[in-house]
């Protein structure tokens, strides 16, 4: 965009401005709550924009133990790690089936995993309650991870089949004149080709299941499972009256997404839109 | 006949694919199958089940509250789909024209809402709104608006616009976001090419614009209805469906009808027509939102 006539200049200047008022309102939020978490009691009676006279990180070491975001944190992490991990295991190795083998109702299953992607939790939550209790599940990690494993199967098989098949054929072709076994041929040729594939897998089912909010509030009622969201809803039950312990909790909360999604922005918006576009 | 190089039979096949089907059959398609049946009974989850056919499915017709759940989805609807979409697309103009850099913060600012947990962000507005000592009316108060500085989430009429702002700030940066990607594919040339022929400003965005971003359209509008409909976590932690049933959605009344008054069938028969608006809305949206030459899906 070569030659500025002022005409245009000042149109960029009032495009650049509405476009930073957005940002502004964007951000607006999460800059009042940071504000928030490091004031005293105190400070929060002068008014929700005055800057406090130090800043207060007690707050954080209150929110951590008093609150017991210590405990949310590591039940989050301890929901989390397995539930990628499988996740990403089953949707390599079911993927894999999708791209390249044959098995009967191959079609029909398809259909019937993408209806598992479309169908709210919200519409099975109840069985699926009434399963967990059944299974004594109720209340334990297992009745947190196993659901989300089996919500995640879906998306992961169907994000990975299709990233196998834009692999080159003739590599595999060589690897299997070459003899090697299919496991081998997974581990050694297509998951190290497809590694970019499975770390955006990876970074979506993290912060999907690290958000996930209505399958720890429906299955899990004791507060020493509770992961971040919902430590954060009775949280808020118990301190309505302490905002800034509240807001340091919400801020330990949402940091570990911010700097996930700091580091792999880039890779996130382009998985997100190829995704989307598909 | 062999799928591919590597395809074996069948029961070798099988090890690939049966971890990832038997889990998914236990924890999603068995509890989808049981929801259904349970929609078709009468069940407060002790006694046995009571199956009544299409009982619950009629009394609906005549519930006054799931009729008013209903109207307010399709309120929220605006806020979830019509206004992220029109800010995205004119903010994704807007941006395009921007210095990478620039647009590379921007873009990342603006898309941060998306990605964070949407309970969490719902207690956040909760305290933003809150009518005595919350930032909003704080801020209105010292602009010298004080007399609209409103008990925003309490009030019977300004409830729900209240919980779809938050949607529309929720939702506007991740539909920006799509609109950017698809500038990038589009030829910038045929832009160039209208403003060489003097094409206006407005004809050019709904002659040329509109038309190449018939795709992105059609992936923010399924996105931002299928949420819609599916809204729970920021109605829950904001307002839980009140004042006086202001702020109810259908998944809000489901949770209700099930977990609060043991109504289990009948919250079953509620979650099953969300489900099934949200089938017909990806088959409208899928059938008659596609590009002219009609490649698309």
């Amino acid at each position: 965009m070569a030659g500025y006539s002022p005409n245009s200049t000042a149109k960029t200047f009032s495009f650049r401005v509405i476009m930073w008022m957005f940002s502004l309102m964007t951000v607006f939020p999460f800059g009042l709550l940071l504000l928030t978490s490091i004031k005293s009691k105190e400070d929060l009676f002068k008014g929700a924009f005055v800057l406090p006279a130090y800043p207060h990180f007690e707050n954080y070491v209150s929110a951590w133990v008093d609150g017991h975001f210590g405990i949310y944190f590591w039940n989050s992490i301890i929901v989390v790690i397995p539930v990628v991990a499988v996740s990403i295991v089953l949707g390599v190795l079911t993927g894999f089936a999708f791209a390249f083998l044959s098995f009967p109702f191959k079609k029909l299953t398809f259909v019937v995993l993408t209806i598992g992607m479309m169908v709210p939790t919200e519409a099975f939550i109840i069985p699926l309650y009434y399963e967990m209790r059944y299974l004594g599940l109720i209340n334990s990690y297992w009745a947190m991870i196993l659901p989300q494993i089996a919500m995640s199967v879906p998306f992961a098989t169907i994000f990975m089949a299709s990233a196998m098949e834009q692999l080159p054929k003739d590599i595999l072709e060589a690897a299997m004149l070459d003899g090697a076994s299919r496991t081998l041929i997974l581990r050694r040729v297509v998951i190290p080709l497809l590694k970019p594939a499975v770390s955006t897998l990876g970074l979506f089912l993290f912060i999907w299941t690290w958000n996930e909010f209505l399958i720890p509030l429906i299955l899990v009622n004791d507060d020493v499972y509770r992961t971040m969201p919902l430590g954060m809803l009775f949280f808020q039950g118990r301190y309505t009256v302490n905002t800034p312990v509240l807001t340091a909790g919400a801020v330990l909360v949402i940091l570990p997404i911010v700097v996930v999604y700091l580091i792999f922005q880039r890779k996130f918006i382009e998985g997100l839109t190829a995704g989307a576009s598909k | 006949m062999k799928a591919s190089v590597l395809d074996a039979p069948v029961r070798k096949n099988l090890i690939f694919v049966l971890p990832g089907l038997i889990i998914y059959a236990a924890f999603v398609l068995l509890p989808i199958l049981a929801a259904i049946y349970l929609s078709l009974t009468k069940w407060n989850g002790i006694s046995a089940p009571d199956f009544v056919g299409f009982g619950n499915y009629i009394e609906l017709f005549s519930d006054s509250r799931f009729f008013i759940s209903l109207r307010n989805n399709a309120v929220l609807m605006i806020f979830y789909c019509v206004v992220p979409l029109a800010i995205g697309i004119v903010l994704a103009a807007i941006v395009s024209s921007i210095r990478a850099k620039e647009q590379l913060a921007i873009r990342t600012l603006l898309f941060m809402p998306y990605i964070m947990p949407s309970a969490v962000l719902g207690i956040i507005w909760h305290w933003l709104y809150n009518p005595a000592f919350g930032p909003i009316n704080q801020g209105l108060k010292l602009m010298g608006l004080g007399a609209i500085a409103l008990p925003w989430l309490g009030d019977f009429t300004f409830a729900l616009p209240a919980v779809g702002m938050v949607a529309a700030w929720y939702y506007f940066g991740f539909c920006m976001v799509i609109f950017l990607t698809g500038l990038q594919r589009i030829d910038p040339s045929l832009f160039e090419a209208a403003r060489v022929d003097g094409a206006k400003p407005w004809y050019i965005f709904y002659r040329i614009t509109l038309p190449l971003f018939l795709p992105e359209i059609r992936v923010v509008l399924l996105l931002t209805i299928i949420a819609s409909i599916k809204s729970f976590d920021l109605i829950f932690t904001m307002t839980r469906g009140g004042p006086a049933n202001a702020t109810l959605v259908p998944n809000i009344y489901m949770y209700e009808l099930g977990f609060h008054l043991n109504r289990f069938g009948y919250a079953a028969s509620v979650a099953i027509i969300g489900a099934i608006l949200i089938f017909v809305v990806n088959y409208i949206v899928h059938r008659f939102v596609r590009p002219a030459d009609g490649r698309a899906r």
